[in-house]
């Protein structure tokens, strides 16, 4: 066998997976978005930009993705670093791997009973009537956009804890040693050397779980109690409820522009920022 | 025993860095056992010994990322048990040299500088970093990536980034052991003229007995935790405390056996299936069992003269001199070093070739086995 | 929080836990916001060695039989009685709306033997040809004569039988009678004044189109069915009034209604009925204006993968003792007079389950143009996602 044969048997079973799996719904997805709904909801063929110009109904989903998402996803990294930076670096390496099980040991149960746990411990119930026996009485917590941020740091939480993990645990402490030795604090040590090395990590876990989010629909409807409304909530109905698929598709469409549109500028940030470091790549 | 043989050169200076009975303990395995020792301003001191001797660990108590579990470490006069690294007057040069993989050249090695407070003018910073590459003559290699340098450049690199701030004391751990032979050869002359025209203090750290010997003024000889022997490369050539030292300082062969008989500076050695005679080393006592050490250059091959009959087994040919590995029937295998001059007299010896080996009693030395 | 009754005690968490494990409560929420009828219970089917052994014909319908229904609608002990019978377990997929259920089979490859559609959705399948005429011949226990015209008759679509009647109901509104200081609530316009009052941040509507904009629209004296452009933009100004208030858009209502989070909910029947009987403050109502009413059936999707399981089920489920027992479970009226015969007198006059007739004569069948109607889906998409 040549080896140019050998590259594409090689090649042959992702790219048909790519094919089959991404390139196909995509193109499907792309003509159902200019086409017609069905009288009992579906898709008939045609060429409209109907459904395009009706995208403005669904400001408020977008709206409210692109303002969750990004916030989700900074508050996720907050509280995500920290922990990250505890368990590569400060924790005993004896207990490591057991707290890093830990970290993810909630996932183990499904996401709709660990929902489930949030809206008891977010009803009024829960913490409402623990602030209320210190005098804060009238705190709605459950059904707004803080129990769906929440749920979004929970849920989102090891996506990533792990990748900035990783990014830490491989520094080279030495290199730590070697700033301090020459007379770095141990904070602007952290600044200087530390943060700019796990970059990639945050890179990486902020990709991912921004792109997540973007698509999310689970937790606005489970804590959310309807009211807090994601793009993915509205394909969800779009599909589910009112059959209208193209107009379903014209939105997915949309999304997933706006999501290329915001990683792009996402990862030119981080190389602008990363001062065209080879080091700091995105993945 | 340490005190013995520091150099008369510096006698009366006040010492530059000084350990006082320091110990490190991690557990039950004590890294560094009872250290005392005065480092001189200016001297380039090294530490020598095998890995895990604790060398390494007396180096970092020195920089401050080890804290003495009893004892004391002392900069200047100060004790500076508890002064964290950051406020310490000296700078390493780590081993794989720990460069910042994010940071261009000029970042690396203006770190320390940028650190200071006030903060130095940028313009300042620039001059000093240019001066500093010129210093370790890596001119206008300011903004390349470290990825981008050369194992050799980058030690480069980490040398000028630990002298920017002109510390007290330049730390060097093992700064060499990452460079091929001959490059490690150009750094060693190198950092010794660097060390002579800066005037700055150098510890090294190091497993390398001829990087030890060609660049230090002394040399601290470690073993277990343990300070063996101090001095200079000369005395501890000559004078070996003991068989240890005689082994890691050059090479020797070693003939072990009972110390039978003492006549004036001379003892004899009892040695399977006859005697040998050799000075007296520190401390050796009649009976006791001694080695008897001897320096392969101190031994003399002939093809008919006097001495042990021997047999050739190999022979390794280094330029000026060449190396003879023999066979004794009793003694077992010995190395023999012979010199150009040597040859031009007796001629080459192929192996296999009986010969005969000996050394005058003066180039022999009775050395205890600890 | 003192003025909440204190109701879920240890034993009732156990039970609410129990129904949660046979996926009769929250996992229809799930279901309803995923939509994707993933979460299946499978009783039995997962543990086969708990299994008590059939009295006869194992294996004869297969070993598993796949009904597609709604939350808390069906006693698990039906299914594991009729799993011993026929050595055939049921596996359940439980579904928030109509629309869902339709979007599901339209997409195809449900998987499903028996479904539960509403009354008004009926003509839409069989027009799509997504369910086949039922084999009565098959279902023994069906006594046409015995049903009810008036909630049996959607069933029969071109004068063929398509669906069995398996119960009816009422949309009303569950209220917690504690917090209403007296008031008394009796129309749908009651209903959304004080959600946007007293009761602001108290209140669920239904996730589901048909009755969320049909009592908006029964607020104005509008059809419930209505898709004139004027009348639905009256109610979309109404419910965008309203959505601040709430405190959620869900058909998942029991829980916060439970827990005391909300005071009033958009209700069926047989939720009322479950509230009321563990919470007697929680009461039901039916708007004086008029609403829902409506019956479900048993139909079986075209190309079932268990058809014979799939009458087995039916047939045993229609069993007047075995519905007897259903009624008793979720509590809403069933349309067999030989199930009735066995009810006490008490159930029968039982305000929640047979509201008087003068106003079960002011409520309306959902309308099959509703289902389909664009423009009602769009209104109610508008509303979530304001």
């Amino acid at each position: 066998m040549s080896p140019k044969l050998i590259n594409r048997l090689l090649l042959a079973p992702a790219g048909l997976w790519l094919l089959t799996m991404l390139v196909l719904p995509i193109v499907v997805v792309v003509v159902f978005s200019f086409g017609e709904r069905a009288q009992a909801g579906g898709y008939v063929p045609a060429f409209t930009l109907e459904q395009y110009l009706n995208l403005p109904a669904r400001w408020k989903a977008f709206q409210n993705t692109l303002t969750l998402a990004p916030v989700g996803t900074l508050i996720v990294l907050l509280i995500a670093y920290p922990l990250a930076y505890y368990l590569a670096i400060k924790a005993n390496p004896k207990w490591r791997t057991l707290l890093l099980i830990l970290v993810i040991v909630p996932f183990w149960t499904s996401i709709l009973i660990r929902s489930y746990a949030w809206i008891f411990i977010l009803g009024g119930r829960g913490i409402p009537a623990i602030l209320e026996f210190f005098g804060l009485e009238g705190i709605r917590l459950i059904n707004t956009p803080f129990a769906v941020l929440a749920g979004i740091v929970y849920g989102y939480l090891p996506l990533m804890v792990f990748p900035i993990y990783v990014s830490l645990e491989r520094l080279d402490k030495r290199l730590l040693e070697a700033s301090a030795d020459l007379g770095s604090p141990p904070w602007r040590s952290f600044l200087q050397i530390t943060l700019p090395l796990s970059l990639p990590g945050v890179a990486t876990g902020c990709m991912l779980v921004f792109i997540l989010l973007m698509g999310e629909f689970l937790i606005p409807a489970m804590l959310g109690g309807g009211k807090v409304f994601f793009v993915g909530n509205a394909l969800v109905d779009l599909f589910l409820q009112s059959r209208n698929w193209p107009f379903g598709s014209a939105v997915a469409v949309a999304l997933v522009l706006v999501m290329l549109v915001s990683v792009t500028i996402y990862m030119r940030a981080i190389k602008r920022w990363g001062n065209g470091r080879d080091d700091v790549s995105l993945m | 025993m340490q005190s013995a043989d520091t150099p008369t050169s510096n006698a009366g200076r006040a010492p530059i860095a000084e350990f006082r009975a320091a110990t490190k303990q991690y557990g039950a395995v004590t890294a560094a056992d009872q250290i005392d020792l005065a480092i001189m301003p200016g001297e380039f001191l090294s530490f020598l010994g095998p890995s895990g001797c604790g060398k390494t660990t007396a180096l970092r108590m020195l920089a401050g990322f080890e804290v003495p579990s009893s004892g004391s470490v002392h900069l200047d006069g100060q004790q500076v048990n508890l002064v964290p690294p950051h406020k310490r007057p000296v700078n390493m040069v780590f081993q794989h040299y720990a460069l910042f993989p994010h940071m261009t050249v000029a970042d690396n090695i203006s770190y320390g500088l940028r650190q200071q407070r006030p903060k130095p003018a940028a313009a300042e910073i620039t001059r000093r970093v240019e001066e500093t590459l010129t210093t370790v003559r890596l001119p206008g290699f300011e903004q390349r990536r470290i990825w981008e340098m050369s194992g050799g450049q980058q030690q480069r690199v980490a040398l000028a980034r630990a002298l920017i701030n002109q510390p007290k004391i330049l730390l060097l751990d093992e700064p060499m052991a990452a460079l091929d032979r001959k490059l490690r050869r150009e750094m060693q002359i190198e950092l010794q003229s660097l060390q002579r025209a800066l005037g700055i203090t150098f510890v090294l750290v190091t497993h390398d007995q001829e990087e030890a010997l060609s660049m230090s003024d002394r040399i601290c000889i470690m073993r277990a935790g343990r300070i063996v022997q101090i001095g200079t490369p000369r005395q501890l050539y000559d004078a070996p405390l003991n068989r240890y030292v005689a082994d890691f300082v050059g090479k020797s062969n070693f003939f072990a056996g009972p110390l039978s008989q003492i006549d004036g500076p001379i003892g004899t050695v009892s040695l399977p299936g006859q005697s040998g005679q050799g000075r007296l080393g520190q401390g050796v006592q009649k009976g006791a069992n001694v080695s008897l050490s001897v320096r392969p250059e101190q031994i003399t091959l002939t093809h008919s003269g006097p001495g042990l009959e021997v047999l050739i087994k190999n022979r390794i040919f280094l330029g000026e001199h060449t190396e003879y590995l023999v066979n004794h029937g009793d003694l077992g295998d010995f190395l023999i070093l012979v010199s150009r001059q040597g040859e031009a007299l007796e001629g080459t010896f192929e192996p296999g070739e009986p010969a005969r080996a000996h050394w005058k009693p003066e180039a022999a030395l009775i050395l205890n086995n600890d | 929080m003192t003025d909440t009754p204190d109701h879920i005690s240890a034993k009732a968490f156990m039970a609410e836990l129990e129904r949660y494990r046979k996926g009769s409560v929250s996992r229809r929420h799930f279901l309803g916001v995923t939509g994707l009828g993933m979460a299946t219970t499978v009783l039995g089917s997962a543990m086969p060695s708990l299994i008590t052994r059939p009295a006869y014909a194992q294996g004869s319908i297969g070993d598993s039989v796949v009904l597609a229904t709604w939350p808390n609608y069906h006693d698990p002990a039906s299914f594991d009685a009729f799993t011993e019978l026929t050595g055939a377990a049921v596996q359940v997929n439980v579904f928030g709306s109509n629309e869902e259920m339709l979007a599901k089979l339209q997409a195809g490859g449900s998987g499903w033997d028996v479904f539960v559609p509403t009354n008004y959705t009926i003509t839409t399948y069989v027009d799509e040809g997504l369910i086949d005429p039922l084999d009565l011949s098959k279902i023994p226990n069906y006594d046409a004569a015995s049903f009810d015209e008036r909630f049996a008759s959607p069933g029969t679509v071109n004068g063929m039988l398509y669906a069995a009647s398996k119960d009816w109901g009422t949309t009303g509104m569950a209220v917690n009678t504690s917090q209403t200081n007296g008031r008394v609530l009796t129309s749908w316009k009651d209903f959304w004044e004080i959600t946007q009052a007293e009761f602001s941040g108290r209140t669920t509507v239904h996730d589901y189109q048909l009755t969320t904009i049909g009592n908006a629209l029964k607020s104005f004296g509008y059809s419930f069915n209505s898709v004139d452009p004027a009348e639905l933009a009256k109610a979309e100004e109404l419910l965008l009034a309203v959505k601040p208030h709430l405190f959620a858009i869900t058909s998942d209502y029991q829980p916060p209604m439970r827990s005391g989070d909300a005071w009033l909910a958009m209700c069926w029947t047989g939720d009322a009925k479950q509230l009321n009987k563990d919470i007697p403050e929680i009461q039901y109502i039916l708007g004086k204006e008029g609403g829902e009413i409506w019956s479900d059936f048993y139909a079986i999707p075209k190309g079932a993968p268990h058809l014979d399981a799939a009458y087995a089920l039916i047939n045993f489920l229609l069993d007047p003792a075995i519905n007897y027992k259903e009624a008793m479970f979720h509590g809403q009226p069933v349309a067999d007079a030989r199930v009735n015969a066995m009810m006490s007198a008490e159930m029968m006059a039982d305000p929640i389950i047979h509201p008087a007739a003068e106003l079960l004569s002011a409520l309306e069948f959902g309308a099959a143009a509703t289902l389909t109607d664009p423009n009602r889906a769009e209104l109610m998409a508008r509303f979530k996602s304001a």
